[in-house]
């Protein structure tokens, strides 16, 4: 599962990638935050990247994203090398402020879509744009501004912005981390909608440090251990979206539970 | 971005929006002021040659600005206001640029820090006999020493909005590919706007007390000269009612640009709820 032959339906292609921070009063240290981790992320499915705190689970992600560059091994998306932030790898963060403030639910998602195809016609703009905010649920609140928004409101435009541009691969650093537990487990049940719900199935990688989320969301569960970060399992996961209190799900947690535990001893 | 403000609405803030009774309140005060002016000019016996009664300074005014008499105020207003608004375009497009620069390398940092450290507790009007030396009589004078006024307090508060901008924003920013520009422009200068409202704000006020005291100081820019000009005319011919039009005149017209500002302030920041508390 680990190891990738550069298969067709890949997106992207983690090989044995470190990634070093430079630490220290001179910034001349170097602390190991992730070491070693090979992955592929296969063309719509849904990856999670499952660990304890400070595991480099985000450095990764960032990683992947191109916000940070990694010390040595490549990573791929479609078999070109990633150096830089692309459209084609949108974040969603856990900062509720990753909305542009002075513009609307509705202006919001649409800024995104005009960042990604600055030719497309204003009509289809809006059309991409509302179908999106009425995917995740907030139609009512699409004329108004994210200041006026809550929480899970601001996460799902967030969203809506993200999978409008249909980038090759979404990356989602705990996006429902800040998210009181009601909320939380409402954004799970309806991201696995609204991924559903997409013409094409968006490849996503999602960064959790939640068990029950990652058993509810990832088709597959990349368990990494801390102290630099690397790949503890892989796990896959039949029954991604089925209830967390299901028998299968809650073994699956229970398996993923003991993962992380060894790791803590 | 206050997150404890997030969810109140606009109108329901007590800060920014006084009830109908404050304002009336105001108003009571102002008029009290007026009254007691009238007053103690009236029965105290004051020589109106150095203390006018407020009625005929309003009466002046109303005149000087076409009630009843020749419209010869407005030529004066035009002429200081296109002063100040030439200095004060010319301030913002130069405290972005410095800025931004201050952004883009640590060394123009450095310059914009010390440069702003040294000119902004400086009077600028103590510049104009320099001005007068290197531009003549002329408008640019005036200009460079109003420019000199804004420009420093613009940037500042300008430095602190950049300074403050969210490292989210700015990463969403470089996930869109935003280049150095449209960063500036799309995420940089509208997160900034709060604090860049308040600088120009503050920049304005400095303008407008140095372009009308440049006026004393210097009469006339070729045949017409403003406000600061007409105040120091009217002393010379005595008419101190004048004098005092054009004192009124300048507070006026202060107070108007203040409320300009509030506008602005009401129809941005306080609508995303961005404000600077």
């Amino acid at each position: 599962m680990v190891n990738a032959h550069g298969s067709v339906i890949d997106t992207v292609a983690i090989e044995n990638v470190c990634i070093d921070y430079d630490v220290g009063p001179a910034k001349r240290e170097k602390l190991r935050a992730v070491e070693d981790v090979s992955i592929s992320i296969r063309r719509g499915e849904k990856l999670v990247i499952l660990g304890p705190s400070g595991c480099g689970k985000s450095t990764l992600l960032m990683a992947l994203g191109g916000f940070l560059p990694i010390s040595s091994g490549t990573i791929k998306v479609n078999g070109t090398p990633v150096s830089r932030p692309s459209m084609e790898r949108i974040m969603v963060f856990q900062d509720f402020y990753q909305l542009l403030p002075w513009l609307s639910v509705l202006d919001n998602v649409k800024w995104g879509i005009r960042k990604r195809w600055p030719k497309m016609k204003k009509e289809e703009v809006t059309r991409i744009a509302l179908k999106q905010v009425e995917l995740v649920g907030i139609s009512r609140q699409a004329h108004q501004y994210p200041n006026t928004l809550s929480g899970g409101q601001k996460q799902r435009c967030a969203i809506a912005r993200s999978f409008a541009a249909t980038p090759e691969i979404l990356l989602m650093d705990e996006p429902f981390g800040a998210l009181d537990a009601i909320n939380r487990e409402r954004m799970q049940q309806e991201l696995n909608n609204i991924w559903s719900e997409q013409d094409q199935p968006t490849t996503i990688a999602f960064v959790t440090h939640d068990v029950n989320e990652a058993v509810l969301l990832g088709h597959r569960v990349m368990v990494m251990s801390s102290g630099p970060g690397r790949i503890r399992a892989v796990v896959d996961n039949p029954h991604v979206g089925k209830p967390s209190d299901g028998p299968e799900a809650v073994n699956l947690a229970a398996h993923l539970r003991d993962l992380l535990k060894e790791e803590i001893r | 971005m206050n997150p404890s403000t997030a969810t109140v609405p606009p109108s329901m803030s007590l800060q920014h929006a006084p009830s109908l009774f404050e304002r009336f309140r105001k108003l009571i005060v102002v008029c009290a002021i007026f009254l007691v002016w009238e007053l103690i000019v009236r029965l105290g016996n004051v020589n109106p040659l150095l203390f006018p009664a407020f009625s005929d300074v309003v009466g002046n005014l109303m005149r000087g600005l076409g009630v009843g008499g020749q419209p010869e105020l407005w030529g004066y207003i035009w002429e200081t206001l296109s002063v100040i608004l030439q200095s004060f375009a010319l301030s913002v497009m130069l405290a972005i640029l410095l800025t931004s620069l201050a952004l883009a390398s640590t060394l123009a940092k450095d310059f914009l820090s010390v440069i702003t450290g040294m000119f902004q507790p400086l009077p600028s009007i103590a510049l104009l006999p320099m001005a007068i030396l290197w531009f003549g009589f002329s408008r640019e004078s005036l200009v460079f020493v109003v420019v000199m006024s804004m420009v420093w307090p613009i940037a500042s508060s300008l430095t602190v909005g950049f300074a403050t901008v969210s490292p989210t924003l700015v990463r969403l920013g470089r996930n869109y590919e935003l280049g150095h520009i449209g960063t500036l422009v799309q995420i940089m200068l509208p997160a900034a706007l709060p604090m860049m409202i308040a600088g120009l704000r503050v920049g304005w006020g400095f303008g407008w007390r140095t372009v009308v005291a440049a006026e004393l100081v210097f009469g006339a820019t070729g045949s017409t000269g403003g406000i600061g000009w007409y105040i120091n005319n009217s002393r010379l011919f005595m008419n101190v009612a004048d004098g005092f039009a054009g004192i009124l005149l300048v507070i006026i017209i202060g107070l108007i640009m203040e409320s300009i500002f509030l506008f602005i302030q009401k129809k941005t920041t306080h609508r995303w709820g961005t404000e600077a508390s």
